[in-house]
């Protein structure tokens, strides 16, 4: 039965290290006194440094595809549950660049809340595999079990300040809700596998486009979608699904905010492209309505309710929520009844240029994170540039980024988003997405506003430490260099928009 | 069409200026000041030499200078900019204005010197770029990058209640302009290109969608951006917050060229690409036009403030130029563009002057001041003189704009004519009646008794703006003679052959 | 948990039957009625025991009662915290017996590939055992 051979692993190998990169973390551990731990990082650093050496020997192979002039497809492994594509390539590479990242920025900040352990990058890694297990899954059960790695590794990244009430409190609304989410989604899976008598996507769209032919009852085809689709609207934070995000990215630790709001967000948008494409293709006539009713909701509910928060991770946190909405927006293009590519490459670019914009600002509001000050509310950014001049350019070119300025990265995923949803004939949602932009702008000026026009309320100079600044540069320097000279990053989007070409996708996008 | 890459280094010389001064030592501030300064004199000279350059013909028709670069593959965006009539002068009206901006901020600016110095010239440099850019996309890249410096320059630099005029400022026009967005988007799916000179001709072989419903929603798709721009009344409630708080470089630039932006655009882009949707729109467009004069003449005319006053005058006079423009006759719309640049030597010069009154006394109202003129010859002699220039006293700047502006909109439709030439009145009364009571009567006011005179500084910056204003009164056809020929080639699609009976050089 | 066991059913009687897909309703007939079975043979023993014996409810039978004399303080007192540690790693543990019982089944057809995974998975699990034990999780103190 076993007909797994080298190649299996090769492409499987991207999570293993990562895995023993982790657990080696988890025993050096023991090892390290107090003052040493930051030779985790350094463990964990290197763990991503080879992981991604394995990515880019995937992206060599599909490199020697091309060179032998063979239509691109995709590798599977171990009996089709793992598929290796293009696509899966991008997530991976985003994946180890923003948990690389994100341990650049931690070192410090762990040290001053006094919680530098070990095992907080341990489960970075870990959850780096689950995010991995779900972009290259093409199983129901893989995907499951990437989303429940994830997921649980996060969990408890989210209460690791211990100490904290408001993390703890945070990691349990996460938890209860995540559990209670992945309870719905795993009963929408048992649904489909019921539907099509295999956990793998591509029997799963057959059996549906049975399913969907006309004169069928679609009952039980709906239900499916419905729980499937609020499972992982729960995931990605999307309106209605989003009262745990705002309480989660407040509690936990900065560094994990960041982490969670990009990374974390990326991988359930992997996921949510591979069941709702490579799955759920044949449902789409179902899906389109109610993602345009959530992409609405979600547009509109992010930004309303970031207007008036003065907490800053609170006002990120329903930022990210309105930024799903416009990605959805992407989704409803790239699937809508003119479909285009666009839509998806809109969402990869926006994925791509909201990690480092995203990761930057929680980087500057980490950096805050002093002795005795929090440096999470609004009021605690006053007069920021005033102590620290170039924290605060750099902070304001996220916040432009973020608001889809053009000379910056966060212009182009807006753009490619609403330029899909004008070729594909929704004149009324782009419009109204860009309202939203507008008013966006209001809440990003308004932490602006803060750092560039009013008076500091203390003089404790902010401090950075090397990793910090080199974490700052790589996203300050990728939101300015995407925003000027898009071109490589577009043709990296272009390169994996494989999943255009898959034949099932392909035949649902034309 | 001449391939040149002056256009380029008038664009971002400024900006390469600026990243050089950022390297200067923080406690330099005069090294600061004077750098600044001869950045943007060698700017001025840059932008001015083009007008000069020789083979380059800005009176004949046609695009006189362009470059034209790929910059990124797909989505298809070029580098295209051009000069040609039109924006020459506005690239030079801000070249002239910036250095202004400079020597009249050397003493009122002594917090944070070198961020305020990078961002005027941050904020030059993409003002050249709006008005030279030719891809739709690159001229989004500039409008929206006008912003953040403007903005930062209210916010950090302003008075009482600045935060709250830059995030108005920010609001209103970003708001505005996403709708912009959205018909740069649409022409760019359907055409395949941003570059105007694509753009333009598509449109004029697809006339069921230039003429039919799609043209109408993306004429007002630019148009509410630039409306709020100019600003247009109802939109223009931002303007006065964001002058009364901005700076005096912040408020000159303003005035003088973020304003043009509007009616450039207008112009340029409304009328260019819409001709027919621009004429069918024209009736209620110009309806706002004149409510703006006299709206704007009459809320100018009681408010307290001098530089209330100013800025109320600027919605007065911009809604000459909206007017000018959608009589869509070559003197309206040449007299519009000739306006564009009155106004910006006009009421940049009267921001000037307004600001050098605040850093004696601290104050913009007008009560706290009287019979200045005995106090301060000079310098009343020069607000006398830029007051008139502003009302349009014939041999003045002023009055060639306006009249052109008005004989358009007389064949156009008389009774435009005719309220449009209330508004020269109804400017008479209100800057009048201030000069009166600022610089005359009695000085009742015993913290005006000891106010210096102009200084030298200040009349190097004062004579620039005067002499400009008498040479642009005296031999307008320097610059009639290359804007008519864009501007006929504009109105070429829009007006019927009557139109053009106009000939340059025949109304003076 | 759910999941996992259908996936083992279906890999296990689908793959070595070589056929791509499931009929659904006729294979979980059998399933359908031992969940009914299940579930009838409680209510129905209940119910029947319920019918035959004396019924003669009164105050002091229904009261609780520790050994005989009347109870004190709380039924609900809390267990120390300890104890849900050692039963959080009794059953995260025990579970993985799990994967050991079909890899049992099956060693002889996987060969050196079953137990090299196997080992591969007991020793991610010795890792995660070490560390338990260094943290002091094992301690009772």
């Amino acid at each position: 039965m076993p007909g797994f051979h080298r190649g299996d692993y090769l492409l499987a190998l991207p999570m293993m290290l990562l895995t023993l990169f982790a657990l080696g973390v988890l025993l050096i551990d023991l090892l390290l006194d107090r003052s040493s731990k930051v030779i985790n990082a350094w463990a964990a650093f290197a763990g991503l440094a080879f992981s991604a050496a394995a990515v880019h020997n995937i992206q060599r192979a599909f490199a020697d595809q091309a060179a032998r002039g063979e239509p691109s497809s995709p590798f599977f492994a171990f009996s089709g549950t793992l598929m290796v594509d293009r696509f899966a390539v991008f997530f991976f590479y985003l994946f180890l660049a923003a948990a690389a990242i994100t341990i650049l920025m931690s070192v410090r900040y762990l040290e001053v809340e006094d919680e530098h352990h070990g095992e907080y990058y341990a489960l970075i890694l870990f959850s780096v595999v689950g995010m991995m297990c779900m972009a290259a899954g093409n199983d129901l059960i893989l995907l499951f079990i990437g989303l429940e790695l994830m997921a649980v590794s996060t969990y408890i990244l989210v209460g690791f300040l211990r100490r904290d009430r408001r993390s703890n409190e945070a990691a349990l609304k996460y938890l209860l809700l995540g559990a209670f989410s992945s309870g719905i989604f795993a009963y929408g899976l048992s649904l489909l596998y019921g539907l099509a008598g295999s956990t793998n996507l591509q029997q799963i769209s057959m059996a549906l486009g049975n399913a969907m032919a006309p004169g069928k009852a679609r009952v039980v085809p709906a239900v499916a979608l419905v729980t499937t689709a609020a499972g992982l609207f729960f995931k990605i934070a999307a309106v209605p699904f989003h009262q745990w995000a705002p309480d989660a990215y407040e509690g936990a630790p900065t560094s994990i905010t960041g982490f969670m709001s990009v990374a974390g967000k990326a991988s359930a948008w992997a996921l949510l492209l591979r069941i709702f494409l490579f799955a759920l293709g044949p449902m789409r006539p179902l899906y389109v309505p109610i993602l345009v009713f959530v992409a609405i909701a979600t547009m509109t509910g992010g930004n309303l309710a970031a207007l008036t928060q003065s907490n800053v991770k609170r006002l990120f946190a329903y930022s990210s929520i309105a930024h799903v909405g416009y990605i959805m927006l992407g989704l409803i293009a790239g699937t809508a009844f003119l479909p285009n590519p666009d839509g998806i490459r809109g969402i990869l670019v926006y994925l791509l240029v909201y990690t480092f914009m995203n990761l930057g600002v929680f980087g500057v509001i980490a950096s805050l994170r002093r002795r005795d000050i929090i440096g999470d509310e609004l009021d605690d950014l006053n007069g920021l540039f005033f102590k620290a001049p170039t924290e605060a350019v750099l902070m304001l070119t996220f916040l432009l980024s973020l608001a889809g300025i053009p000379p910056l990265a966060g212009f182009y995923g807006k753009y490619f988003i609403f330029l899909a949803l004008i070729e594909s004939g929704h004149y009324a949602l782009a419009t109204l997405a860009v309202i939203y932009v507008a008013v966006s702008a209001y809440y990003y000026l308004r932490v602006a506003n803060a750092m560039f026009m009013r008076t500091a309320g203390d003089r404790v100079p902010v401090t950075i430490s090397p990793g910090m600044w080199a974490g700052l540069a790589i996203t300050g320097a990728a939101t300015v260099v995407i925003g000027i000279y898009p071109e490589p990053f577009l043709r990296m989007v272009n390169w994996s928009m494989h999943v255009a070409q898959n034949p099932t996708v392909a035949q649902l996008l034309r | 069409m001449t391939p040149t890459a002056i256009i380029s280094i008038v664009t971002f010389l400024p900006l390469a200026g600026g990243i050089i001064l950022l390297a200067l030592p923080r406690g330099a501030e005069n090294a600061v000041r004077r750098w600044a300064l001869f950045v943007t004199v060698l700017e001025f000279f840059a932008a001015a030499h083009i007008a000069f350059m020789p083979g380059h013909h800005f009176s004949m028709s046609g695009w006189a200078m362009e470059e034209n670069y790929a910059w990124i593959s797909t989505p298809a965006i070029r580098y295209h900019v051009v000069l040609d009539g039109i924006s020459l002068w506005l690239v030079i009206l801000t070249a002239f204005l910036t250095p202004l901006c400079v020597l009249i901020s050397w003493r009122s600016v002594h917090d944070r010197v070198k961020e305020f110095f990078f961002l005027l010239l941050v904020l030059e440099t993409a003002l050249t770029g709006v008005f030279v850019a030719f891809d739709l996309f690159l001229f989004y890249f500039f409008w929206e990058a006008t912003l953040i410096p403007m903005a930062l320059l209210i916010g950090m630099y302003g008075h009482g209640r600045r935060i709250y005029a830059s995030v108005k400022f920010f609001l209103y026009t970003a708001v505005a302009s996403v709708f912009m967005l959205v018909a740069i988007l649409w022409l760019y799916a359907h055409t395949g290109s941003f570059d105007f000179t694509v753009i333009q001709p598509w449109l004029r072989s697809h006339p069921e969608v230039a003429a039919g419903n799609a043209g109408l929603w993306l004429f007002l798709g630019f148009f509410i951006a630039f409306a709020v721009k100019v600003p247009i009344f109802p939109l223009h409630t931002w303007l006065p917050d964001a002058h009364v708080e901005a700076p005096t470089a912040g408020s000159v630039l303003l005035a003088g060229v973020l304003l043009k932006m509007g009616t450039y655009g207008l112009l340029r882009f409304c009328v260019g690409l819409f001709p027919e949707a621009a004429r069918a729109q024209a009736g209620w467009i110009n309806v706002l036009a004149i409510i703006g004069i006299i709206y704007g003449a009459l809320v100018a005319m009681v408010q307290p403030s001098l530089k209330k006053l100013v800025a109320y005058s600027s919605v007065s006079h911009l809604g000459f130029v909206v007017l000018g423009i959608f009589t869509f006759t070559a003197a309206g719309t040449a007299g519009a563009v000739y306006q564009m640049l009155n106004h910006g030597v006009s009421t940049g010069a009267l921001f000037i002057l307004v600001g050098m009154l605040y850093e004696r006394r601290h104050t913009f109202e007008i009560s706290e001041f009287g019979g200045l003129a005995s106090r301060m010859p000079v310098y009343a002699a020069f607000f006398v003189f830029i007051t008139l220039s502003s009302i349009g006293l014939p041999l003045l700047n002023g009055f060639v704009g306006e009249f052109l502006v008005l004989s358009g909109a007389f064949r156009d439709r008389a009774i435009y004519g005719i309220l449009g030439a209330s508004g020269v009145i109804w400017s008479a009364c209100y800057m009048l009646w201030m000069v009166q009571r600022v610089f005359y009567g009695e000085n009742r006011n015993p913290a005006n008794a000891l106010l210096p005179d102009a200084s030298a500084r200040e009349k190097l910056t004062l004579w620039p703006l005067s002499a400009m204003a008498l040479i642009m009164g005296v031999a307008p056809m320097i610059w009639l003679s290359s804007i008519n020929p864009p501007v006929e080639q504009i109105l070429k699609n829009v007006a019927p052959a009557s139109h053009m009976a106009y000939v340059a050089g025949g109304q003076k | 948990m759910r999941l996992t066991a259908l996936y083992l059913f279906a890999s296990f009687s689908d793959f070595q039957q070589g056929r791509g897909s499931v009929q659904m309703p006729e294979n979980y007939v059998p399933a359908f009625i031992f969940i009914a079975v299940a579930l009838a043979i409680p209510v129905v023993t209940l119910a029947i025991a319920k019918a035959v014996r004396p019924d003669n409810p009164f105050g002091t039978k229904l009261m609780p009662y520790e050994c005989g004399v009347d109870p004190e303080g709380s039924a609900r007192g809390r267990y120390t915290v300890r104890f849900y540690i050692v039963a959080i790693l009794f059953v995260v543990f025990d579970v993985e017996t799990i994967f050991l019982f079909p890899w049992a089944v099956q060693a002889r057809t996987l060969k050196a590939f079953g137990f090299i995974e196997m080992m591969v998975f007991l020793a991610i699990l010795i890792v995660g055992y070490i560390w338990i034990w260094k943290k002091g999780a094992l301690e009772w103190v």
